[in-house]
């Protein structure tokens, strides 16, 4: 916190601060009045977003379900504990984790290689780059539902009537959600985040510099070496700023758990549990512990794993 | 999987030969000239190939559309008409615009003096505020749901309605307060300190000098909300899913499909005019689109 106040202007407006300082009172009185205007929004809108939160803490410690209305109360721990032994609620953080790695990951991959190919000029590839974005553009339920019936769909979808046009009318004709469920879902969301990988890292790839390559080039560097010690350097920021959007919006998904397997077959993520807990269960007490507990692992994860959503901080030194 | 690993390989090779590739094309040259041209239209096909599908069964007769034809044949516009004009469908339109447009302004309005002040001032606790907004933006919408839906349904009494959904806009969206902040802080300080020395409250510098240099973020972040709002599914069936008048296009279309499963050709019309509206906006607005992320998240 201090780091905040005192670093960054130490380099630039050192002078200026010792000048100010016979009027210091003043100038302070001045700068808060200058502000006046815009600080009551800030304040405002942390106290709108966090309230919900804290209310979602106080709501977990009771005993709360709209189906038994009179026995309202304190419940202490007891929410938690149901949340940690319940079968359910562990599986759907396994579910959450891996859908999430398994999204990001393969999307990433794909992203990656689509945009080392659009970023090589040929005759039509703006068609080709507008026409790969379309699914991302498809609203997540449009493209749930799509997946669902006109894909997977054993009897008339488009995967086993492809199969029977290729391997004539004994192809096996497999039941694909019930088969593969969650891979099912990974499938569909990674068709639909792929297309916002390869736009931001081609984004990423058109800002490189060139005549760095060419002269690595000159100096006998095959195309392997650059793509790993200069591109891939290059592009690290673009991978984990697409790859840190693309990780918030997955484990937020609830269109196509919802949409494709109903959370059935063990594909319930946490967004799906806790909907269950609140909307089918009405169990108001044990749906925001979940939510607590939510809260405190994407805490836990962002503190370790998320290092560069806090390397944002270290570099506002300006 | 191939796609992956040749581009890797073949990644240094690309503007460097570009300009001479046309003087000398050895065999080689020419290979990989059409692998590239084969990879690049089966990548594309691919991500491609079940739009085409909806837009063709869209078109299909109810019988047709049962079958693994993929041509229509005749061509059935009619079936769009028929959508349009399914009860409830025009309301859900308006509704899905109303939630949309006024859900985008309201965010812009309320989210960019938070970020001018969470960028531009020093103060005390600047970082843990900083550190709230983003975990806010982590979390899933799910996670507080229930003191909120408890709020809209028992205090207010306006479940059923659009507000749920349009109010809490007005309160500030961390996403967009962490792209635009992040997209201030590329700014030159310079300006901003000039104006000061000059007098210049902070209102009037962030309307005067900051607001005319932002556009292309604020674009971005406009857009993407426009497209949150347009798709958001989990907001409109908890909050609306009592009153049909109030249902947006992603909830109605989820019961288009419940009551039409037999009519897969007039879903699919269905799910052509839902994604018609963002597909139009986002090819007027790509690049700054993909100019305002990636200028707002990566720096330099």
């Amino acid at each position: 916190m201090s780091t905040a106040t005192t670093n960054p202007p130490a380099g630039s407006s050192a002078p200026k601060a010792a000048n100010q300082k016979p009027s210091t009172q003043l100038a302070r009185a001045g700068k808060w009045a200058r502000r006046a205007p815009l600080l009551p929004a800030l304040i405002f809108v942390i106290l709108m977003t966090q309230l919900p939160f804290l209310a979602t803490l106080v709501i977990s410690f009771m005993n709360w379900n709209a189906y038994y209305p009179d026995e309202r109360g304190f419940a202490g721990f007891d929410n938690f504990k149901r949340v940690f032994t319940d079968v359910n609620a562990r599986q759907a953080v396994v579910v959450t984790i891996l859908l999430t790695l398994a999204v990001v990951i393969i999307s990433l991959l794909l992203g990656l290689g689509i945009a080392l190919l659009l970023d090589r000029k040929f005759r039509g590839r703006g068609i080709v780059r507008t026409l790969m974005i379309t699914p991302f553009l498809i609203v997540p339920i449009a493209a749930a539902l799509l997946w669902k019936h006109a894909l997977y769909n054993p009897e008339y979808g488009l995967f086993n009537g492809a199969l029977k046009f290729v391997f004539g009318d004994n192809a096996p004709q497999p039941d694909w959600i019930s088969n593969n469920p969650l891979w099912a879902i990974i499938a569909a969301l990674v068709w639909q985040w792929t297309p916002f990988m390869m736009l931001i890292l081609l984004a990423g790839l058109q800002g490189r510099p060139l005549d760095v390559v060419e002269a690595a080039r000159i100096d006998g560097a095959n195309g392997w070496q650059i793509f790993k010690s200069m591109t891939l350097p290059h592009l690290r920021q673009y991978i984990e700023l697409s790859g840190l959007l693309g990780a918030i919006y997955v484990v937020q998904n609830f269109d196509h758990v919802f949409t494709i397997t109903s959370g059935g077959l063990g594909t319930a993520n946490l967004p799906y549990y806790i909907y269950q807990t609140f909307y089918t269960a009405q169990d108001y007490g044990r749906a925001s512990a979940a939510g607590v507990v939510v809260v405190v692992g994407t805490i836990i994860i962002a503190t370790f794993a998320l290092r560069s959503v806090f390397s944002l901080f270290k570099e506002e030194s300006r | 999987m191939t796609t992956m690993t040749s581009p890797a390989r073949t990644a240094g090779a690309t503007r460097a030969a570009d300009p001479n590739r046309k003087q000398h094309r050895s065999p080689k040259a020419a290979l990989e000239w059409i692998a590239l041209h084969a990879f690049a239209v089966a990548a594309a096909l691919l991500f491609v190939l079940p739009f085409v599908f909806v837009g063709l069964t869209a078109l299909m007769s109810d019988s047709q559309s049962l079958t693994p034809d993929l041509w229509p044949t005749p061509f059935v516009w009619h079936n769009l008409v028929q959508v349009w004009h399914t009860p409830g469908f025009p309301t859900w339109w308006r509704n899905t615009l109303i939630y949309a447009v006024l859900g985008t302004t309201l965010t812009l309005l309320s989210s960019i003096p938070v970020a001018y002040a969470l960028a531009c001032f020093r103060f005390r606790g600047r970082t843990v505020a900083m550190m709230m907004v983003i975990a806010t933006m982590m979390l899933p919408p799910q996670v507080a749901i229930v003191p909120l839906y408890l709020v809209w349904a028992q205090d207010f009494h306006l479940t059923g309605t659009l507000w749920p959904l349009i109010i809490p806009m007005a309160f500030g969206d961390a996403f967009s307060i962490f792209l635009l902040r992040q997209f201030m802080l590329t700014l030159p300080r310079e300006y901003l300190e000039a104006a000061k020395v000059d007098g210049c409250s902070d209102l009037r510098a962030l309307t005067k000098i900051v607001l005319p240099l932002m556009k292309p973020a604020i674009a971005a972040v406009g857009l993407f909300q426009f497209f949150y709002c347009w798709n958001d599914y989990f907001g409109p069936q908890i909050y609306t899913s009592e009153n049909p008048a109030a249902w947006t296009l992603s909830y109605g279309l989820q019961t288009f499909k419940s009551a039409h499963h037999t009519n897969w050709n007039l879903t699919m019309a269905a799910t052509l005019l839902v994604m018609a509206p963002v597909i139009i906006v986002f090819f007027f607005a790509q690049r700054a689109f993909v100019d305002g992320v990636t200028l707002t998240g990566v720096k330099g």
